[in-house]
C-alpha cells in the first residue's frame, strides 16, 4: 500500500538558558529588550575583541549529551564559519566542525504504544546571531527600503542536535521534538520555547521507494510550533510522492514552510552550497573536559522523564498514558512522588493532578513547586475524596481556599462553611423538598411529560448541589427528586 | 637641563626626575609634543598625535605629584602606541581607509595596563595597512619614514612605533608583531624591540591579523625601559583565551648581569652562505665575539625547515587567518561603507575601495587556502610544517640558551624599492617569521652602526617564556655597545 516511507532527519537548535553569552558577560535575557541593549565589542564583533568560552553552556551540553547517552568528546575544537550577513558581526560564526562535543547518542519516542529510538548523530554548540527588522509592512524583506539589525542575540549559546535520518513520519518526527523539549526542560538547560525561537527545528525529508531507493534530500524550514512541523512535513511528502508519481525528479533544495498558506515554498537550491571556510579559532584554545568532569556531571543528572514514566507504571500501577501526561513536566512528576509519599492514594492523586492542579498551574502559570500545601494535608484531602467525604466540586474549593490562605484541610472546610462530613439522608431531603417547592412550576411541567430528555431534572438537581455546596452525591440528590415528584 | 634633553631620557630616567622634582610631567609632555608638531612634517610617524589627551593627562599627573600620591612605574612616561591597539574614544585606524573614522568605545589590555602605570599615550602610530607589510609605506595615511635616513624606510608594519621611538617623540612605544612587525623596524631604526611569548601579552584590543602569531611588544631606547614596559604590559588577562595564566617573572633582574659563563649562545649554521648583508654579517661575527669574551659557550645550531619553509608556511597561515580576521569589515556596523541598492553590491564596494593592495593581495591568498577543496593541500600542510618547526626549535635549545641570528637580510631599503615585487619584500621576513610560527620571545637590537650611517640589527630568539634569557644575553651586549640614540634624519634629507 504505503509504497513512499519518508526518511526525516532533524536539525535542531536550542538556545541555552545560562545568564550570560556563549563568548562575552552580556545578559541572554533579552527578550522584550531595547533593541541593541545587552551588547558589548564581543557580540558586536568589534575590532580586537576576543572571546572567551562560557564554561555553564559547555556544562549544560554536557548533561544534554549524557541524559542522550552520547558519547562526549573529552577534546573539541571551536570552528569558525564564514558567511557574510549583516546579522552576523564577525561574518564568521563560531561553532563546532569535525570535532563536535558530543555524537552518536539516541532518543527513544512511542509512537503508535511502541518505542522507537532515534538515533543522535552529533550535538555541538556555537553562537546565536542577530536579528534583522524589516522596514516593510509584516517585518518583510521584500519591498523593505532598509533593515534595522538587534545584535541583542548575537552570542547567545545553541546547542544543535542533529539526528541521524531514523524519523519514518511527521507524527514520528512531532513526537521527539516534544520529547527532546521536555528533556531540555528537564535538564533546566533552556526554555526550550519554539514560539520565541529558543527551539528551532529544520528538518531534511526524503522518500523512499519500494525498493529502497533514496530520493533527494529537501529541507524545510521555518516551522514555528509542533503543529507547523508536523504539518509541513506531512505537505512536503504529499508533494514529494506527488512530484514522483508523475515522473518527475525531486530537486534538492532548501524550502520554506509558509503557516498561512500550508504550502513549503522553494527558497534557494543547494547547488549553490557556501563554501564556509571552516577552519578552527585561532582565538579559543582547544576546549578540554575531562573524563572527571563527564563523571559527576552524570552523577547529577536528574532522574529522566521516561525513567520516572516506567517507575510510575510498575511502582505505582498508572496506565502508560496516565504516566506520561504525569511525567510531561518535571516538578509535576516530583509533585506526583510527593503527594504519594505524603499518604495521598496513587489513583487520586493522578486524577487531581492532571484535572485540578494541572487548571491551576496553566491559569496561573506557575510551577507546581509554588503549590506549597504539604503534602500530608494534600493527602489529608484527596482520602477524603477518596472516602466520598467531599465531592469534587467542594474538594476544588478547598483546595483554592488551602492554596489562598495557606489553611490546612480542616480550616479551609471551615473557613467555607462545609460541614467535614457527606450531606445525606433526611438533611438532604429537607433541602430537596424546598428545592422543589420554590420551582413549582418546572415540578408541574416534569409532572405532565414535558422533560423527555431529562433537561428540567437536571436544572433541579444543579440547584440543590449549590445548596448544599457540593457535599451530597449527585446520584442520590437525581433519585430523591426523582421520588419526590 | 635644557627641555630639548627632556627627549634622549629614558622612562626610567623620567620617572626619577619627576620623583626628584627635577621637572614636571607638563613640561616633559609639552617638549614631546611640540617636537611632535615640528617634525611629523618630514616623518609622519604618527596618525594621530593626541595632543589635547596627553596634555590634559599631563595636568592631571602634575596634580597627583603634587599631592604625594604613590606613582606607577612608568608615570608620567610619553608612549607612542601602534594604530591597530584600542584607547577608548580614540580613533583606531590600523592604516586603513576602512577605519579612518572609527572610534573605539574601548581600550585594550595593554592600554588599561600603561594607564595604569601612569604612561602618557602622546599618539596612535603609523603603520602598514593592518600590519601587512614591512615598510610602513602600505599605510592609508602615507609612508612613515626613517629619522637615520629620510630616503629609507623605518621598517615595518611598526614602522611609526619604531620611528617614534628612535625620533624621541616618546622613550618607549607599543608595537604588534605577526611576522616580524616589531624587530624588522627596530633593526631598521638602531633601537630595541620585542616581540614576546605567544600568550604572554593579551590580544585584548588589538585589532587582528593573524590571530595564532600576533603579540603585541615594546619598542625602547634602552634595555631598562624594555624590562620595565614589558613588565606592565604583560599582566595575564582573562579576556584572551590565549593569554598565559602563569606568573611573571621580575624583568629587571636579569639585567644586573656583566658575565655569560655557563651560558650557551647559539648561532645559525652556516649563516655565512645566505644572502645577508655584509655588515649585518660582521655584526653577527662581533656579537659572537661580545659573548663569547662576557664567558658565553658558543654553540652552532642548525634551522633548515624553519630557513626554507618558514616562509611558504607562514604565507599560508597568515593570509588564511587574516581572510577571516578581515571579513568582519563590510561596511555594515562601522568603519568604510559605500552606498549600494543591494548587501551583494555593499559588501563588494564597501570592502573593494576600503581595502589597500597589499591587505587584498592577503585576503585573496587566505580565501583562497582555506576553501574546502584546498584545505588539507594548503593551510593543513602549512599546519603541519609549522609543527615541524616547532620541534626544530625544541631541538635547537636543548644546545643553546639563546639564539643570534639576523634580525634582517639588508639594512634599511630605499622608499618604494620593494614595493612592486611582494614576493622579495617577504624576503626580508626570513628571519622573524619561524619565530612566530613556533611561538617564541625575540628581541632585535642594534649591534653596530654601518659605514653609511645606518643602525646595524641583530636578533636574539630565545625559548617560550625565554625573555629573561634573551633580556640577560642582551644586556651584556648592551654593556659594550651602548644603548640606542636618537636620530633626527632632518638635516640628511
Ligand atoms: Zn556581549
Amino acid at each position: 500500500m504505503n509504497e513512499f516511507i519518508p526518511v526525516i532527519g532533524l536539525e535542531i537548535h536550542v538556545q541555552l538558558s545560562t545568564k550570560s553569552k556563549m563568548f562575552c558577560s552580556c545578559s541572554t535575557d533579552y527578550i522584550g529588550a531595547r533593541p541593541n541593549s545587552h551588547v558589548c565589542p564581543i557580540c558586536l564583533g568589534l575590532p580586537g575583541s576576543l572571546p572567551v568560552i562560557n564554561e555553564r553552556a559547555i556544562m549544560y551540553a554536557v548533561r544534554m549529551a549524557l541524559a542522550m547517552r552520547c558519547k562526549v568528546n573529552t577534546h573539541t575544537v571551536f570552528h569558525r564559519k564564514h558567511y557574510f550577513y549583516p546579522d552576523l558581526p564577525k561574518a564568521y560564526q563560531i561553532s563546532q566542525y569535525d570535532l563536535p562535543l558530543a555524537v552518536d547518542g539516541h532518543l527513544e519516542v512511542n509512537d503508535d504504544e511502541k518505542a522507537h529510538k532515534i538515533r543522535i548523530q552529533r550535538l555541538h554548540l556555537e553562537e546565536d546571531a542577530g536579528k534583522l527588522v524589516h522596514a516593510a509592512i509584516g517585518g518583510r524583506l521584500m519591498g523593505a527600503d532598509y533593515s534595522l539589525v538587534d545584535y541583542n542575540r548575537s552570542g547567545v549559546p545553541l546547542m544543535e542536535i542533529v539526528t541521524q535520518p531514523d524519523i519514518t513520519s511527521p507524527k514520528q518526527a512531532r513526537e521527539f521534538v516534544s520529547r527532546l523539549r521536555q528533556l531540555v526542560r528537564y535538564l533546566g538547560v533552556s526554555d526550550g520555547d519554539m514560539e520565541s525561537g529558543s527551539l528551532r527545528v529544520d528538518a531534511n525529508i526524503s522518500i523512499m521507494e519500494p525498493g529502497g531507493k533514496w530520493g533527494e534530500k529537501v529541507e524545510v524550514k521555518n516551522m514555528n510550533s509542533l503543529k507547523a512541523l508536523e504539518r509541513a512535513l506531512e505537505y512536503e511528502y504529499e508533494r514529494q510522492k506527488e512530484v514522483k508519481s508523475k515522473g518527475e525528479t525531486i530537486v534538492r533544495e532548501t524550502r520554506h514552510w509558509d503557516d498561512d498558506s500550508g504550502k513549503t515554498v522553494s527558497s534557494r537550491s543547494k547547488e549553490e552550497a557556501e563554501d564556509y571556510r571552516y577552519f578552527p579559532d585561532p582565538d579559543l584554545p582547544s576546549l578540554v573536559v575531562d573524563e572527571r568532569t563527564i563523571v559527576q556531571l552524570c552523577k547529577e543528572l536528574p532522574e529522566l522523564p521516561w525513567e520516572i514514566r516506567d517507575r510510575f507504571i510498575s511502582d505505582y500501577g498508572l496506565s502508560l498514558e496516565e504516566a506520561e501526561v504525569l511525567t510531561e513536566r518535571r516538578d509535576v512528576a516530583l509533585l506526583m512522588d510527593d503527594l504519594v509519599k505524603g499518604g495521598s492514594p496513587v489513583k487520586v492523586a493522578s486524577n487531581w493532578i492532571r484535572t485540578e492542579i494541572m487548571r491551576v498551574l496553566n491559569e496561573r502559570a506557575i510551577s507546581a513547586e509554588e503549590i506549597t500545601i504539604p503534602s500530608d494535608e494534600m493527602a489529608l484531602l484527596l482520602s477524603r475524596i477518596d472516602r466520598g467525604d467531599l465531592s469534587t466540586t467542594a474538594a476544588k474549593e478547598v483546595f483554592a481556599m488551602m492554596l489562598e490562605k495557606s489553611l490546612n484541610v480542616d480550616d479551609a472546610i471551615k473557613a467555607l462553611g462545609l460541614s467535614t462530613g457527606k450531606l445525606t439522608g433526611s438533611d438532604l431531603e429537607a433541602i430537596v423538598v424546598k428545592v422543589l417547592s420554590e420551582n413549582a412550576e418546572v415540578v408541574e411541567e416534569i409532572k405532565a411529560g414535558n422533560d423527555k430528555k431529562g433537561k428540567k431534572v437536571k436544572f433541579l438537581q444543579g440547584i440543590v448541589m449549590r445548596e448544599t455546596k457540593g457535599q451530597a452525591d449527585p446520584k442520590e440528590v437525581q433519585s430523591l427528586i426523582m421520588s419526590k415528584i | 637641563m635644557k627641555n630639548s634633553e627632556f627627549l634622549k631620557l629614558s622612562a626610567l630616567e623620567l620617572v626619577e626626575g619627576y620623583k626628584k622634582g627635577d621637572f614636571t610631567v607638563s613640561d616633559v609632555i609639552e617638549t614631546a609634543l611640540e617636537h611632535i608638531e615640528v617634525n611629523e612634517r618630514n616623518l609622519n610617524a604618527l596618525i594621530t598625535p593626541l595632543y589635547e589627551e596627553a596634555r590634559s593627562r599631563s595636568w592631571m599627573l602634575d596634580a597627583a605629584l603634587a599631592r604625594g600620591e604613590e606613582l606607577g612605574s612608568l608615570f608620567g612616561v610619553p608612549v607612542v602606541v601602534k594604530d591597530n591597539i584600542t584607547v577608548d574614544g580614540v580613533r583606531t585606524t590600523c592604516g586603513s581607509r576602512m577605519l579612518e573614522n572609527w572610534i573605539s568605545p574601548y581600550s585594550a589590555h595593554v592600554v588599561e595596563c600603561l594607564e595604569r602605570a601612569g604612561a602618557v599615550i602622546i599618539g596612535k602610530a603609523n603603520m602598514d595597512e593592518f600590519a601587512m607589510g614591512s615598510s610602513t609605506e602600505f599605510s592609508a595615511f602615507g609612508p612613515a619614514l626613517n629619522p637615520w635616513d629620510l630616503s629609507r624606510v623605518p621598517g615595518g608594519s611598526s614602522g611609526g612605533s619604531a620611528a617614534s621611538v628612535v625620533a624621541g617623540y616618546a622613550p618607549i612605544a607599543l608595537g604588534s608583531d605577526t611576522g616580524g612587525s616589531i624587530r624588522q623596524p627596530a633593526a631598521f631604526c638602531g633601537v630595541y624591540g620585542l616581540k614576546p611569548t605567544y600568550g604572554l601579552v593579551s590580544r585584548f584590543g588589538l585589532i587582528a591579523f593573524a590571530s595564532s602569531l600576533d603579540q603585541i611588544g615594546p619598542f625602547a631606547r634602552s634595555l631598562k625601559d624594555v624590562a620595565a614596559i614589558l613588565q606592565v604590559i604583560s599582566e595575564p588577562d582573562a579576556r584572551d583565551a590565549t593569554c598565559a595564566r602563569k606568573e611573571r617573572p621580575n624583568y629587571a633582574e636579569f639585567l644586573n648581569v656583566t658575565s655569560l659563563e655557563g651560558f650557551k649562545v647559539g648561532y645559525l649554521a652556516g649563516y655565512e652562505s645566505l644572502e645577508i648583508d655584509d655588515e649585518i654579517k660582521r655584526a653577527i661575527s662581533q656579537t659572537i665575539e661580545i659573548c663569547k669574551e662576557a664567558g658565553a659557550e658558543i654553540v652552532e645550531v642548525d634551522l633548515p625547515i624553519s630557513t626554507r619553509y618558514g616562509l611558504p608556511c607562514y604565507y599560508t597561515i597568515a593570509p588564511a587567518e587574516a581572510s577571516s580576521n578581515l571579513a568582519r569589515f563590510d561596511g555594515v556596523q562601522y568603519g568604510f561603507s559605500v552606498a549600494a541598492d543591494d548587501l551583494k553590491e555593499l559588501y563588494l564596494k564597501s570592502r573593494g575601495s576600503g581595502f589597500g593592495p597589499e591587505v587584498k593581495r592577503r585576503i585573496l591568498i587566505g580565501t583562497f587556502v582555506l576553501g574546502s577543496s584546498r584545505y588539507d593541500a594548503y593551510y593543513l600542510q602549512a599546519q603541519k610544517v609549522r609543527q615541524l618547526i616547532i620541534r626544530e626549535f625544541n631541538a635547537a635549545f636543548s644546545k643553546a640558551d639563546v639564539l643570534l641570528t639576523p634580525a634582517t637580510p639588508t639594512l634599511p631599503f630605499k622608499r618604494g624599492e620593494k614595493l612592486t615585487d611582494p614576493v622579495k619584500a617577504y624576503m626580508a621576513d626570513l628571519f622573524t617569521i619561524p619565530v612566530n610560527l613556533a611561538g617564541l620571545p625575540a628581541l632585535s637590537m642594534r649591534a653596530s652602526m654601518s659605514q653609511s650611517g645606518l643602525p646595524v640589527g641583530v636578533q636574539l630568539i630565545g625559548k617560550k617564556f625565554g625573555e629573561g634569557d634573551i633580556l640577560k644575553a642582551a644586556s651584556v651586549i648592551e654593556q659594550v655597545v651602548g644603548p640606542a640614540a636618537t636620530a633626527l634624519g632632518g638635516d640628511r634629507k
